[in-house]
C-alpha cells in the first residue's frame, strides 16, 4: 500500500468542525464590504453593519459546502500539463510574493526584478511534480497598480503550467480575463480551461480584506478556482494552541468559501493554509517549525473531511540561506502533507519564509519532492513484485545481478535515482570535484536558463498579452 | 509602608496586571504619595526590568507586550499629575507616533515595536492600523513627535510609506521629525530610496535606531 498519514481523526475533525461553526455563529467574521454583508445577509445570516460584521449559520457553511465542486480541472497552456484535482499524488507549486532574489551569478540578495519571474518560471517548467505557478517575488521594477498583471502574464510567456496569483483589486480583473481568452480563444473556452486561479488570503484573526475581497469575488464569476488561504499564526494573530489555531483558520477558510459560493454558487474552490507559529521573542511568523508543518497537515485532513481539493504550504524553511537548515525544515514541512494526500504542496524554490527566490533552491527542493514521492509510494506487494521465483533460482549464495527482473526493475520507479545526493565512493567523490547539492543545482538552472524555452508560447498569442500587459501599464496606473 | 506600595507597583508592571497598576497609580494620586518616587522605584523600574528580561531571552513577547500595557495604565492616570510636578517632566527619553499605513491591517509589527519602545522609556502614541496619510500628518502636526514610525507588511502598501513621506515634505513638516520604517518586505535599501531615517527589521534594533536618531 502507499504510505498513510493522518493527524486528526474522525472525532477531532467533528470536533474542529463543530469549533469553528460556533466561531462563524457566535464570534462572526469581519466583511468590509457592503457587496459582501448584503449577499450575507440576505441569505440569512445576521448582520451588525456598524462593525461591518456578519454571523454565519451553519446552514450557509452546509450549502457552500455542497455547492463548491469536488472535482474540477486547472488547466494549463499546454494542455499535457492540465492538473485533474484531486491529483491521487502531491504536486508543488510556488509560493508568491517574495520580495527578494539570491542573485543568480552573484549569490547576493538583492531586491527582486521581473526578470526573476521569467526565470523562475523557466525553470519550474523543467521540474516535475510542479504544476501551478505562483510567480514567487513581486518585482520592484513594474509599476505598482499594474504590477499584479504584468508578472502574471510574464508568467504565461515563460511557463506553459497553470498560473496563479492575488488580485488586490477589483480593476485587475478585465486584464487577467483577457490574457486568458488569448490563450484559450474565447470567453467561454476560457471559463471552461481555468488557466488562471486565484489564492485568497484572510486577514487573521477573523478578517477579510475589502479590496481583495470585492476583487475575488469580481473573478469568481470567471469561474477562477479561488484558493482560501488563512495564516493565523499561534500567540500573536490566532490563539496559543495547534488545535484552536487550526479552529480559528477553518472559520476563516469556510466564511471565504461562503461569501464566494454565494458571489459565484459552483465556483471551484481549493482548501488551503498557511498557519503557523511565531518566534516565542520577536513574534516573527516561523515557517519552517515542525509545528507549522503540523498545522498545515492538520488541515489538509480538514479539507479531506469537506471533500475538496486541497493547496496547503509546505516544503517551507527560515533559514537565509540555501542549506543545511533550509533542506531539514523543508523536508519536515513537506512529507507530512504528502503523506496525509495533499493535492498540491506550496510551494518550492522560497527561502527565509518565503520572503526570498533561490533558483537553485527550486531544483533542491524539486529533489525533495521526488525523494517524498518515492517514500509515499511505499513498499509494493504485488504478483508483478513477488519474485520469488528469483530467490529460488539463486539459492544460497551467490547474487540477483543477472536475473532480467533485477534488470528490469533498475530501470523502474522501484529505485529512485537522485540526482542531486551525491552517492559515489570517496575517492570518486574527490576526483569528480567533490559535487554537493547547491553546485549540482546551480548547473542545472544554468543548463535551462542557457538552453532553449520548453513548450514556447505562439508568437501572435505572446503579442497579445504583452498588449494587454502595455495596457494595464498604461491605464491601471494613470490615476498615480 | 511605601516601600511595599513601590513593590507592589514594580511587580504590576513586570506580571502586565493592567488593572492592578492602574489601582496603584491611583492610589498614588488618592494618598498624596511622591509622584518621582513612584515612578522610579515602582512602574519605571518594573517596565525597566521587564525589558532586560526580554533582553536577556527570560520574558517571551506575550510578557512584554502585557508589561507595556500596564504601564501605559499607570501613565494615562499619572500623566496629567506628572506634567504640573516639577521633577515629573523627565519621565520620558522622547515622544514617538507609529501606526501601520493606509490599506495595510497588520497589528502585530508594530505592536511589538511600540511596546518596546515603552519599555525603554518612550511616550508612545500607536494610531493603529489602516491609518490614511491625513491622520498621519494631522498626529505629527499636534501632536510633535520625535520619531514617527511606519509600518507596511504587504509590497504593495510599502508605497504608501513613501507618499506619507512625500506629503511630510510638501507640509515642511518633514523636518521636524524623523522617520523610521519597518515591515516585512521593507529594507534598508526602501528606506534609503523614500528618504526614511531608517530602518531596522526587528523590535530590539528599532528601539537602538530611535536612541540613535535621537542621542
Amino acid at each position: 500500500m502507499k504510505m498513510q498519514g493522518k493527524v486528526l481523526n474522525e472525532e477531532e475533525l467533528l470536533r474542529i468542525h463543530k469549533d469553528s461553526i460556533r466561531i462563524l455563529e457566535e464570534v462572526g467574521v469581519k466583511f468590509p464590504s457592503r457587496e459582501a454583508l448584503s449577499l450575507l445577509e440576505g441569505r440569512g445570516a445576521k448582520v451588525d453593519w456598524d462593525r461591518q460584521v456578519a454571523y454565519i449559520p451553519e446552514v450557509l457553511v452546509k450549502a457552500a459546502l455542497q455547492t463548491a465542486p469536488k472535482e474540477f480541472v486547472m488547466g494549463a497552456r499546454n494542455p499535457e500539463m492540465d492538473l485533474a484535482l484531486p491529483s491521487g499524488w502531491s504536486v508543488y507549486n510556488m509560493d508568491g510574493c517574495g520580495v527578494n532574489t539570491l542573485d543568480f551569478s552573484t549569490g547576493e540578495r538583492r531586491s527582486a526584478v521581473l526578470q526573476d519571474v521569467a526565470d523562475s518560471a523557466r525553470v519550474f517548467e523543467e521540474i516535475g511534480l510542479c504544476n501551478v505557478y505562483w510567480p514567487p517575488v513581486s518585482p520592484s521594477d513594474v509599476q505598482n497598480e499594474s504590477g499584479g498583471v504584468v508578472r502574471t502574464g510574464i508568467s504565461y510567456i515563460n511557463t506553459s503550467k497553470h498560473v496563479m496569483d492575488e488580485v488586490k483589486k477589483k480593476e485587475e480583473v478585465p486584464y487577467l480575463i483577457e490574457m486568458c481568452k488569448a490563450m484559450a480563444g474565447g470567453l467561454e473556452e476560457a471559463k471552461e480551461r481555468k488557466l488562471y486561479s486565484v489564492t485568497y488570503c484572510t486577514v487573521a484573526p477573523l478578517c477579510h480584506d475589502e479590496a481583495m475581497l470585492e476583487a475575488t469575488m469580481e473573478l469568481s464569476g470567471f469561474m477562477a478556482p479561488i484558493l482560501v488561504y488563512p495564516m493565523p499564526a499561534c500567540g500573536t494573530t490566532g490563539p496559543a494552541s495547534l488545535y484552536s489555531n487550526i479552529a480559528l483558520a477553518n472559520a476563516e477558510a469556510l466564511s471565504s468559501i461562503v461569501i464566494f459560493q454565494l458571489a459565484s454558487p459552483g465556483v471551484p474552490i481549493l482548501y488551503g493554509s498557511a498557519l503557523g507559529v511565531v518566534n516565542l521573542r520577536s513574534g516573527m511568523f516561523l515557517e519552517g517549525a515542525v509545528e507549522t508543518g503540523l498545522q498545515m497537515t492538520a488541515t489538509s485532513d480538514l479539507g479531506k473531511y469537506y471533500k475538496l481539493p486541497t493547496m496547503n504550504a509546505g516544503c517551507l524553511t527560515d533559514a537565509k540561506e540555501p542549506g543545511m537548515q533550509a533542506v531539514l525544515e523543508k523536508v519536515l514541512t513537506t512529507l507530512p502533507l504528502v503523506l496525509v494526500d495533499t493535492d498540491v504542496i506550496q510551494g518550492i524554490g522560497l527561502i527565509e519564509s518565503s520572503m526570498t527566490l533561490s533558483l537553485e533552491q527550486m531544483i533542491i527542493d524539486g529533489e525533495i519532492a521526488n525523494l517524498c514521492k518515492r517514500i509515499k509510494d511505499g513498499v509494493k506487494v504485488s504478483d508483478e513484485l513477488d519474485f520469488y521465483e528469483d530467490i529460488k533460482a539463486v539459492g544460497q549464495g551467490g547474487h540477483f545481478l543477472k536475473q532480467k527482473n533485477t534488470r528490469a526493475a533498475f530501470r523502474t520507479d522501484e529505485f529512485y535515482q537522485a540526482a542531486l545526493c551525491d552517492r559515489n565512493s570517496y575517492d570518486s567523490w574527490i576526483d569528480l570535484g567533490k559535487p554537493e547539492m547547491f553546485g549540482l543545482a546551480h548547473k542545472k538552472v544554468q543548463e535551462i536558463l542557457e538552453g532553449e524555452m520548453k513548450n514556447p508560447m505562439p508568437e501572435q498569442t505572446e503579442k497579445q498579452i504583452r498588449e494587454i500587459m502595455d495596457e494595464a501599464d498604461r491605464k491601471l496606473n494613470e490615476k498615480l | 509602608m511605601e516601600a511595599e506600595l513601590f513593590e507592589a507597583m514594580r511587580n504590576s508592571i513586570l506580571d502586565g496586571d493592567e488593572e492592578l497598576a492602574a489601582e496603584l497609580a491611583e492610589s498614588v494620586l488618592a494618598e498624596n504619595l511622591d509622584l518621582n518616587e513612584a515612578m522610579n522605584e515602582g512602574f519605571l523600574k518594573g517596565i525597566r526590568e521587564a525589558g532586560d528580561l526580554y533582553q536577556a531571552g527570560e520574558y517571551f513577547l506575550p510578557e512584554l507586550v502585557c508589561a507595556a500595557d500596564a504601564i501605559k495604565a499607570a501613565l494615562e492616570i499619572l500623566t496629567p499629575a506628572l506634567k504640573k510636578s516639577s521633577g515629573g517632566a523627565g519621565i520620558s527619553k522622547g515622544r514617538v507616533v507609529i501606526a501601520t499605513v493606509e490599506g495595510d491591517v497588520h497589528d502585530i509589527g508594530k505592536k511589538i515595536v511600540a511596546a518596546m519602545l515603552t519599555a525603554a522609556g518612550y511616550d508612545v502614541y500607536d494610531m493603529g492600523v489602516d491609518v490614511p496619510a491625513d491622520r498621519i500628518l494631522q498626529a505629527v502636526s499636534e501632536r510633535k513627535p520625535d520619531v514617527l514610525g511606519l509600518s507596511a507588511l504587504l509590497t504593495t502598501t510599502m508605497q504608501e510609506q513613501k507618499n506619507v513621506i512625500s506629503l511630510l515634505e510638501k507640509e515642511e513638516l518633514r523636518d521636524q521629525v524623523k522617520v523610521i520604517v519597518g515591515g516585512a518586505p521593507v529594507s534598508s535599501r526602501w528606506a534609503e530610496l523614500i528618504h526614511a531615517d531608517g530602518y531596522s527589521d526587528n523590535a530590539a534594533d528599532a528601539v537602538k535606531l530611535v536612541a540613535r536618531l535621537l542621542g
